[in-house]
């Protein structure tokens, strides 16, 4: 619906004026400063000697470990939301569809609660699960009649674990929200006419349901390629991440324009990765 | 009904600022900027200068030194007492977020070991910039169930025997300086880096895991994740009082020595009653009680000897012999902590 | 629907491994919140000790206090204007919309800490300096895409023909949403407040360079304790606080239904 009238536009207005102030004066700014300062020798307000240059985008270009950092990060970006969709979508599908009543909300939010625990503190619960002497070890070895010595720790492996195991409930909640809303008539017809499960799935549910999908997808792929905690405490020697290297130029050095410079390369590639999916989602529909 | 939802809530917070703001009005409030549970925190330190002094002490913590400069660097005004460790105050100084310290109304800095009290980093043409604090070592830690005979070289971190159960701090600089250590080189100024990369190479193998805090490293030692690692002495002195295993070494090759000191931002507006606290910092009544739950050791050499015999940093950092083999760190420009962490980052990169 | 019950049980032990796989390392905090081990090991030993000294540690409750009222607080703010202004995008077509939906990506995309820590740089040099309001103003800021995006979701799924009718009708814009829009997206705009409400209160970055001294919330007392050593007290903190938002949930659950009106 086009602005039809100039109190529409006005209408318009007053609705997203409060939300993009805020985000404006809050993000937007603070980031135009980073973006400043990433073309910049030094931090303005450490070193008065300061002078405008591409150096730091140059970095990542000259020095191949940020590359390969990055194509790194991507890759456990698209591993994590791969598979929090495969395990996440069935999910939200089961609530949606199959599970009726005061149950269904209950287990929802309990779907949802563990988002409020503190990150950090979770992680090294999974530290205590997955390492050696571990509850993971410790109930594999309860169960079986011969002696296992398990520890994921300090691995890949941990590290898809955690990330998986943090973002899982943005898939389903999208998702859920999306199945939910989908008209029961239109499957009782397809049913009707003797369509398989298959072609439900695939012909009503996913794609009515895609939008839901696609937001949680993105709300898990955009994050986990800067996350670094995660890495830092599960990965061990396989923990390096451009989100860690990102923020060692925070913590570790006071180099505030490389470290920004980074990140907007990292802000530049998702967005040119979100594009060109977009036309590839759009056509699904 | 949303709006005036908002505006409660505005109202709402409004209110809690106002009352919060009167409650500090009256009484004289000193800002600590350290790491959390170093010593400044301690609930019986703040009491007991509250009695003797009327002030109250109030906390702020950084987990690394750059956020410590950056607290400093966007806040002026808001800290009263920052501990800044000696390799970083002439940084600080020369940024002018520390002031000169008079310490003619502290008595307890008279104590002051020498060569620490007066240490060129703190003390610049007879002016203090940082009372010197607190010393220790970063040095070998083993896990004295598993490892035996007890090394006494920096080699066993290398020992094929114990691959995958060694650990390091993830911090460039300071595997650098192990590195340096191990060949024999100045740890300030090593001349070879391919000797160094080339040590560190053979080293990752070694590694299961690089822990950044007491936290990691109280948690993977008791998992049994490594049996040979680096660790602060303040560090050991309190895994040790909660009866941990370990035994900590100052190998032959030397160990890495850190010296930390309190400071005064410039625009404090409490600097006499910051000046009181860390008089009573460096007071032996203080040290020694910390002392006894795990601390490093004190600059205050009358703080040192007060110690009961038996205590941790007595026992390992009281022997002349042994502090001879400590290099102590010295400050570093940010070219070369730079250059250390690309180098530290490839070598953790590439596996 | 009348899906054979053989699926239907398949689907219930599928959720049921799913929450066993979410709640594990929940269970493995709580539990260690009554494990004797101060360094997390195994064998378990049963003790009250943690809950005892966390009774006494007036900074970790303190903390969790402040933690609570500033993602309450920012919970209302963010869930009210993200709604808002996800159901103008919705609603209206209009050059530079495209620009105003990739806006909701950077402070998604880019590590909280940069963005955190541009705040503070940006905060400090407009006057803005620390403290409480700051605080919220960062929070809000951080929460506000999740919103957005979660309410857009859902209002992908409405039919916008329901408004056009209701107008037809003669209701203004304003009764369109309260009696048509936002009953249907209910449940959108419930989960976007649940996510606002997770974003604030594990939110660490902005709270650390933002809060005024003495004023951590939990998220940083946490973090910064890593230096000396996590102890148990932080497992009790937490796992009342899951316990309690659990009750919450189910109760509210109870009283309010967020599916839509089909069921």
């Amino acid at each position: 619906m086009a602005f039809a009238t100039r109190t529409d536009a006005a209408r318009a207005g007053g609705m997203l004026t409060p939300a993009y102030v805020w985000l404006a004066a809050a993000i937007f700014l603070p980031l135009s400063a980073m973006l400043f300062f990433s073309m910049l020798s030094a931090a303005p307000f450490v070193s008065s000697d300061w002078r405008f240059t591409t150096a730091n985008y140059a970095a990542f270009f000259s020095r191949s470990l940020y590359p390969y950092l990055l194509a790194r990060s991507l890759g456990l970006s698209a591993i994590v939301t791969a598979l929090c969709v495969l395990i996440g979508y069935p999910c939200a599908y089961v609530l949606a569809r199959q599970i009726r009543g005061r149950s269904r909300e209950a287990l929802f939010l309990l779907i949802i609660l563990p988002f409020w625990s503190n990150s950090l503190v979770r992680i090294f619960s999974w530290a205590i699960v997955l390492r050696g002497n571990g509850f993971l070890e410790v109930a594999i070895n309860a169960v079986l009649p011969f002696p296992v010595s398990l520890s994921l720790m300090f691995s890949f492996t941990a590290i898809v674990i955690g990330l998986v195991h943090s973002y899982l409930p943005y898939v389903v909640l999208t998702s859920y929200l999306a199945l939910q809303a989908i008209d029961d008539s239109l499957v009782e017809a397809a049913r009707s006419l003797g369509a398989p499960f298959r072609t439900i799935l695939w012909r009503i549910l996913l794609p009515l349901s895609l939008p839901g999908l696609v937001a949680g997808a993105v709300l898990i792929f955009v994050p986990v390629a800067g996350s670094f905690m995660e890495a830092r405490i599960l990965g061990g020697r396989a923990g390096t991440l451009y989100g860690t290297v990102i923020e060692d130029q925070f913590v570790a050095v006071f180099n505030w324009p490389l470290g920004a410079a980074l990140s907007f390369i990292l802000l530049a590639v998702v967005f040119v990765i979100l594009g060109v999916a977009s036309p590839v989602l759009r056509r699904a529909r | 009904m949303r709006l005036i939802t908002r505006q409660t809530a505005l109202a709402a917070v409004g209110a809690v600022m106002l009352c919060g703001s009167l409650a500090f009005a009256d009484a004289a409030e000193i800002r600590v900027l350290n790491w959390q549970g170093y010593g400044t925190d301690e609930s019986f330190a703040v009491d007991a200068f509250a009695k003797k002094t009327g002030n109250t002490v109030v906390h702020d913590y950084f987990t690394s030194e750059q956020e410590m400069l950056t607290k400093l660097r966007t806040n002026p005004g808001a800290y009263d007492v920052v501990l800044v460790n000696s390799a970083f105050v002439k940084q600080a100084k020369d940024e002018g977020l520390i002031a000169k310290i008079d310490t003619s109304d502290m008595p307890n800095v008279k104590d002051l070991s020498p060569n620490l009290g007066k240490e060129p980093n703190l003390v610049v043409g007879g002016d203090t910039y940082g009372v010197a604090w607190t010393w220790g070592v970063t040095s070998l830690t083993v896990n004295k169930d598993k490892v035996s005979p007890l090394p006494t070289s920096l080699a066993v971190l290398w020992d094929p025997q114990y691959a995958g159960k060694v650990s390091i701090r993830d911090d460039g600089i300071e595997a650098i300086q192990f590195a340096a250590l191990a060949t024999g080189q100045d740890i300030n100024d090593p001349k070879d880096l391919d000797a160094i990369k080339a040590k560190l190479k053979a080293l990752m193998p070694q590694v299961k895991a690089f822990w950044g805090s007491e936290n990691d490293w109280n948690q993977f030692f008791s998992a049994g994740d490594f049996y040979v690692s680096t660790y602060w002495s303040g560090g050991a002195g309190r895994s040790i009082a909660k009866g941990l295993p370990l035994k900590f070494i100052v190998p032959t090759e030397g160990a890495v020595g850190w010296l930390d000191s309190l400071a005064i931002p410039t625009a404090s507006k409490n600097q006499a009653a910051a000046r009181a606290f860390i008089n009573y910092m460096i007071d032996p009544e203080f040290y020694v009680q910390w002392a006894a739950k795990g601390s490093p050791m004190s600059a205050n050499a009358k703080a040192a000897a007060a110690l009961p015999d038996t205590s941790f940093n007595k026992v390992t950092l009281g022997d002349p012999a042994v502090v001879a083999r400590v290099h102590f760190v010295k400050p570093l420009s940010e070219d070369t902590r730079k250059k250390y962490l690309e180098l530290w980052q490839d070598m953790k990169a590439r596996q | 629907m009348n899906m054979p019950s053989a699926s239907g049980v398949v689907g219930r032990v599928y959720v049921g491994l799913v929450l066993f796989f979410l709640y594990a390392p929940i269970l493995v905090m709580a539990l260690m919140s009554f494990n004797a081990s101060e360094f997390y090991q195994l064998p378990f030993h049963f003790t009250l000790e943690w809950y005892r000294r966390l009774s006494g540690n007036e900074q970790i409750l303190r903390a969790a206090a402040r933690s609570l009222w500033i993602a309450v607080a920012t919970t209302i703010f963010a869930t009210t204007i993200g709604t808002m202004a996800a159901i103008a995008l919705f609603r209206y077509e209009f050059p530079g919309k495209r620009v105003l939906q990739a806006m909701l990506f950077p402070p998604i995309a880019i590590p909280w800490l940069i963005t955190g820590t541009s705040m503070l740089v940006f905060f400090f040099w407009v006057g803005i300096g620390r403290g409480t309001p700051a605080v919220i103003l960062g929070h809000v800021a951080l929460a506000l895409p999740y919103v957005i995006v979660v309410v857009a979701a859902r209002l992908e799924t409405f039919d916008i023909q329901l408004e056009e009718a209701a107008r037809s009708l003669g209701a203004s814009p304003w009764r369109v949403t309260w009696a048509v829009t936002l009953p249907w997206i209910a449940s959108g705009v419930v989960a976007g407040a649940l996510f606002a409400f997770a974003v604030s209160f594990d939110q660490f970055v902005v709270s650390y360079f933002l809060a005024q001294p003495g004023d951590a919330t939990l998220p940083v007392v946490i973090y910064t304790s890593i230096r000396k050593g996590f102890t148990p007290e932080i497992n009790a903190i937490s796992t009342i606080i899951i316990v309690i938002s659990m009750a919450v949930m189910l109760e509210a659950s109870r009283r309010f239904r967020f599916g839509g009106e089909q069921r």
